[in-house]
């Protein structure tokens, strides 16, 4: 086996991997906070990316435009928590993945309606080609966007692990995610920290939004990669930032490691499935995901 | 340099920027740096000579390890007045003999409990006038006359060197090595607490002799978590940094300890093979918790570590394949354990006090921690024998110091000659008399012998320990520890005073043992149906074969092997008196009390019949009958001819 | 009575047709340590829910320093100074000690939501500002050691410690404390009764504890309040209280 050629595709591997993270990360800051699952992370992503191509193409500086975007997002979080999820407080949570459910559907909808239906190609002034210095020196080719968008997700999760660990906010949203009840008892506003999810899960959608934009082009397609993001949470549980993380790159390595090594002997083309297969073998050893919570409920 | 107090100006001077004590206060680690440490020192000593500290005056201190504590013992010594530092678990009752006996005046207590103990004792102790608390909480209501803050002693000190700067520097000066620096009260097993003097010669010399064998100096860290009252913790935290200038930290409170030994990382650990055994416990029962990853790592790498750590540690030769598996193991298992333990840095630990057991010893070393047993007392300002690097043994405790001889009595009593030797037993001659000869040497009342390699071996106390009918040594509790260093074996009571050989009674560990029957499918209805089994039997005298072999290459006791045993129908236990509260064996008392099986055991039946009453939990008796079976043990020759090969 | 910091002035309060409370009016003093006690269902958990805000009564008034209000909710409660804990532990016990009683100085702290969010310098120094107010209280408590454990772990003494230590993070002028005792064994008992006597007289904090047990109360408190079927039937020093012989039928007539 070729050294250097398993490595190419171990890190291409991982670092696709980390892009999965991304939008595991947008599901698992809402689940945690509010027992909700975003069936409307995707469609973030892809509003997103779409608003703010669609403003960079109207000739907006790309600070700006990034700036409204994120404006907007963070806008979108805090309604979507006001007008969907407020009115339904204490319902099933059935209903609420319901209402995320509709929340996607008005999205789209509304996404067509402001900026219209065409693909959009999206750059970021970071060219998707390979290092050429590890190519030359090591026969490794490694994307010089990829290592950019790992790095993005790096500083990201960074970031927000500060925020949660260090700040009253994240305190308070790690409070609030710990016990409902108790959080209302010592006088946090349960509200006000779920409008300030919704916000970040819109930041972090943003993110991964403009990456995957690069990768894949800025289409109604790029609501799927929800799809991805799936498996991981599976993976690294619902509720944790390190367990979607390390639940991202085990799928995009095997994922690619499969699809290199495996692929060829069933006739290709597993890479679009084997994700879940590696999730369900997960689901049958630790249910509960990597880094969940494991619910002991006593009959 | 021949008192602490100039030992600790010379720190300041030399070093006054580096590190001496490091308390966790507020959850942050506070610095007193020696120049901090020596500052304090001069005005709390000034404080005291303004209370009227006199030379040769007693000043007892009460509470856990704490820099105010360390630094009133060094003020006490700048006036030449005595410091005693009492056990802070002690009940107040028990402070008012050492307080009466030392006829003291001031002391320094931690907190509100120390005082209120106290004050408890106050009107037994007509001679205690002043209580300085360092912890005011709780205090504030408190009006009775003798309390004084430390602050307030502070306060006075500062006034006192204002009129008179050079006050405690003269003190310092007049001090000479020949001046008692401590006593420390030991409880002896018998009869009223003695108060050992010790002076500043005795315990800076045995101090530096052994840091200088172990290349102590101011990178060392220590953590003192044992009692300061303990003459142990005393030279690891007080003596010995003020000799090699390393730096003690104190833990935020007892429950802390663990975590304060990991976030700290000494390099220089001293405890009890209780505390090790205490630690031991703890990984064992987290790794019972773990994955199943997690749980085989743990065991595969053990069973690595147990078969080539120890001779890693030592640097004796170790195949390659070995070494790597060891690396590995380093990596993901022992590491991580050195870790959990507060023991990464460590480079020298020592044990003492008590037998470790060999499981117990090897565990450690085989993990890389540099564990060794040493020999000493509070007579002897600890150090008389420490195993040198390399050449640590579960069984021994090292060849002597330097600077101490060793002898024995012809009943095998140890006896000591150090220049660490206290002074006397305060106010006591009788005592001092019978401990100390008039030759200078100790009376240890621990029976032992050199064994070939030159390393001090102590059996027993000497006074347990009795003779063969042929006249050589017979130590019964050396022989029921090694026999209770097997896991299987829970108790055992050698006999053999007087008689030809020696022969043994076996209470099973049932946990292990009924562990290891369901292993192998043996079915059993209890306790005494277990022990009776054939195979427990042949398990017990494996154990005791393994024993007598180890027996046989100890010249000394190669005639105390195991010849006879038989395992008993029922545990001994404390409430049938057959234990002592403290699980001893009552060997007297269970020699009459099983008379007949004793006899069994040396004329050569191969059974005997036991009729006993037995007390069930719920409180009814009933009556037992059986026959006991009686093994004899493989024995083997003595190893003299064997050592040659 | 001037000296007065909260003072209860017929209060009334009734659960549709079940009344709860009827017309009970008492004062807490400053630095007091005054317990509301009587047999189970007496209206003492209602009356400490007025207190804070969760209920609002029907009738009467409740005086809090120089503010008068009939009805008032939780977070403004906790606002004014008015702090409590719960008779079933409401702390969150995914997180560490430290973090818990963090949340308790939640209100105190001022630093918006960008600040924080961009972790600036305002935030890290009022964070370290506020994490050194917590380690008083982690040192006052004794719980240095499991400062790092998460809550669910430790066990229910401790818990119940932590729970006030939350409390006191929010340095309450009036501290509430819902059976701070119960399910205690005796030593728990002895520890939690010299922590609440040391927090009214080191950190001068005024304490209105409801208990059931009326041993353990009777030797902490300076003045007892005793209800019985929702109506003040005592109010008094422990020893007038105790000698009073409708307290004693109070508590005669309910098993225990």
């Amino acid at each position: 086996m070729d050294l250097a050629f398993f490595i190419e595709v171990l890190v291409g591997g991982l670092l696709a991997g980390v892009m999965y993270s991304l939008v595991a990360l947008g599901f698992v800051l809402i689940y945690k906070a509010s027992g909700v699952f975003n069936f409307a992370q995707g469609t973030m992503v892809f509003f997103a990316a779409l608003t703010y191509v669609s403003l960079v193409e109207r000739g907006w500086n790309a600070w700006l435009a990034l700036l409204v975007t994120l404006a907007v997002m963070v806008a979108l979080g805090v309604a979507t928590e006001r007008v969907v999820l407020r009115p339904l407080v204490n319902q099933p949570q059935i209903t609420l993945f319901m209402a995320t459910i509709g929340l996607t559907f008005v999205l789209e909808g509304l996404s067509q309606l402001i900026w219209g239906s065409q693909p959009h190609g999206l750059e970021l002034g970071i060219a998707d080609v390979p290092m050429e210095w590890l190519s030359q020196r090591w026969n490794v080719n490694v994307s010089q966007f990829d290592l950019f968008a790992a790095f993005v997700a790096g500083v990201l999760v960074a970031g927000l692990a500060v925020f949660f660990q260090k700040t009253r906010i994240g305190r308070a949203l790690r409070a609030v995610a710990d016990d409902h009840q108790a959080a209302l008892a010592v006088g946090i506003p349960l509200q006000h920290i779920w409008a300030i999810v919704w916000a970040v899960a819109g930041f972090v959608a943003l993110v991964a939004g403009l990456m995957w934009g690069v990768r894949n082009g800025v289409q109604f397609a790029l609501t799927f990669v929800a799809l991805k993001a799936l498996p991981v949470l599976l993976i690294g549980g619902f509720e944790s930032i390190p367990g979607a993380i390390l639940g991202g790159l085990i799928i995009g390595a095997t994922e690619k490691l499969a699809e290199v090594y495996v692929g060829p002997m069933v006739g290709g083309g597993i890479e679009s499935w084997f994700a879940y297969v590696v999730a369900l073998l997960f689901l049958l050893v630790r249910p509960e995901g990597l880094f969940g919570e494991k619910h002991i409920d006593r009959v | 340099m021949d008192t602490f107090p100039k030992l600790l100006m010379r720190h300041a001077q030399e070093r006054g920027a580096r590190p001496a004590i490091r308390e966790k206060d507020r959850g942050i680690w506070q610095t007193w740096t020696w120049r901090q440490l020596a500052d304090e020192v001069r005005v709390l000593a000034a404080g005291l000579a303004a209370e009227g500290l006199k030379r040769g005056d007693h000043f007892a201190l009460i509470g856990d390890n704490r820099p105010r504590i360390y630094a009133a013992v060094c003020a006490a010594q700048c006036l030449g007045g005595i410091p005693v530092p009492l056990y802070q678990d002690a009940v107040a009752a028990e402070m008012g003999f050492p307080i009466r006996n030392a006829e003291i005046a001031y002391a320094l207590a931690e907190d509100q409990e120390q005082v209120d103990k106290l004050l408890e004792i106050q009107p037994q102790c007509p001679s205690l006038r002043r209580i300085y608390f360092d912890d005011p909480r709780g205090l504030r209501h408190y009006d009775r006359p003798q309390l004084m803050s430390y602050e307030k002693l502070l306060e006075l000190g500062r006034a006192a060197l204002g009129r008179h700067p050079g006050l405690v520097d003269e003190e310092i000066a007049k001090g000479r090595g020949s001046d008692t620096a401590a006593m420390f009260f030991t409880s002896g097993t018998t009869g009223v607490p003695k108060g050992v003097v010790l002076t500043h010669h005795a315990l800076i010399d045995r101090s530096r002799v052994v840091a200088e064998m172990e290349r102590l100096g101011e990178g060392d860290v220590v953590l003192a978590f044992m009692p300061p009252a303990w003459i142990g913790q005393n030279i690891f935290s007080y003596a010995q940094p003020m000799v090699a200038g390393y730096c003690i930290c104190c833990p935020e409170s007892p429950e802390t300890v663990v975590n304060d030994m990991r976030e700290i990382a000494p390099t220089y650990y001293f405890a009890p093979p209780r505390v090790f055994e205490a630690l031991l416990t703890q990984v064992s029962v987290r790794m019972e918790d773990a994955g199943v990853v997690k749980r085989w790592l743990y065991k595969y790498f053990m069973a690595v570590a147990k078969r080539v750590g120890t001779r890693i540690l030592e640097g004796k030769k170790v195949g390659y394949l070995d070494r790597l598996l060891y690396k590995v193991g380093d990596l993901v298992v022992y590491g991580p354990l050195r870790n959990v333990l507060g023991m990464s840095n460590v480079r020298i630990a020592y044990t003492g006090g008590e037998a470790i057991g060999p499981d117990l010893f090897s565990f450690y070393r085989s993990l890389g921690i540099n564990l060794k047993q040493l020999y000493g007392s509070t007579e002897t300002s600890v150090f008389v024998c420490v195993q040198p690097d390399g050449q640590a043994k579960a069984d021994t405790v090292g060849p002597a110091v330097a600077g101490v001889e060793l002898g024995f009595t012809p009943e095998r009593e140890l006896l000591i000659r150090s220049p660490g030797l206290f002074k006397e037993y305060y106010k006591n001659p009788e005592a001092t008399r019978e401990a100390k000869d008039a030759q200078g040497w100790f009376h240890t009342g621990d029976a032992g012998y050199i064994d070939r390699d030159g390393h001090l071996r102590i059996i027993d106390r000497a006074k347990d320990v009795g003779k063969l009918a042929d006249g050589t040594l017979f130590a019964p509790k050396y022989l029921e520890n090694k026999l209770k260093f097997f896991p299987y074996v829970k108790e055992a009571v050698a006999f053999g005073a007087d008689r030809g050989r020696v022969c043994a009674f076996v209470n099973i560990d049932m946990d292990a043992v009924s562990n290891w029957a369901e292993k192998r499918n043996l079915a059993y209805s209890g306790y005494t149906d277990l022990a009776q089994n054939d195979a427990v039997y042949e398990l017990v005298a494996g154990c005791i074969a393994q024993a007598n072999a180890d027996l046989a290459h100890e010249p000394e006791l190669a005639n105390s092997q195991i010849h006879r045993f038989l395992i008993l129908h029922k545990e001994l236990d404390a409430d049938d008196e057959e234990l002592t509260r403290t699980r001893k064996v009552r060997r007297r008392f269970i020699a009459e009390k099983y008379g007949s099986l004793v006899d069994a055991l040396y004329d050569n039946r191969e059974t005997v019949h036991v009729q006993a009453q037995v007390r069930y939990e719920d409180g009814r008796t009933g009556t037992f009958s059986a026959d006991l079976k009686i093994r004899d043990a493989k024995t083997f020759a003595p190893a003299a001819a064997k050592s040659a090969a | 009575m001037s000296d007065a910091l909260l003072e209860v002035r017929n209060v009334s309060l009734a659960f549709g047709g079940v009344r709860a409370l009827s017309e009970v009016s008492f004062d807490v003093r400053r630095r007091e340590v005054r317990a509301i006690i009587g047999p189970n269902g007496a209206g003492k958990s209602s009356m400490l829910n007025v207190l804070n805000g969760v209920y609002h009564p029907q009738q009467g008034t409740i005086r809090f320093e120089n503010l008068e209000f009939r009805g008032m909710d939780p977070h403004r409660a906790a606002r004014l100074g008015i702090a409590r804990t719960f008779q079933n532990i409401a702390l969150f016990k995914g997180m560490t000690v430290l973090d818990n009683i963090m949340t308790g100085r939640n209100l105190r702290m001022r630093c918006n939501f960008l600040q924080q969010a961009l972790w600036l310098g305002p935030a890290r120094r009022e964070e370290l500002e506020h994490r050194r107010a917590v380690e008083e209280i982690i040192d006052f408590l004794e719980i240095q050691h499991v400062r790092k454990t998460p809550v669910g772990r430790l066990p229910y003494g401790l818990q119940k410690r932590v729970e006030l230590g939350r409390a006191l993070a929010a340095e309450p002028k009036v501290l509430l404390l819902d059976e701070p005792m119960a399910g205690m064994n005796l030593e728990e008992k002895q520890d939690m009764c010299r922590f609440v006597l040391d927090v009214n007289d080191q950190f001068g904090t005024t304490l209105v504890l409801i208990e059931h047990d009326m041993g353990v109360v009777m030797d902490i408190s300076d003045r007892v309040v005793v209800l019985d079927y929702g109506r003040k039937i005592a109010d008094g020093s422990p020893q007038e209280v105790r000698n009073d012989q409708k307290v004693i039928d109070a508590y005669l007539g309910v098993t225990h």
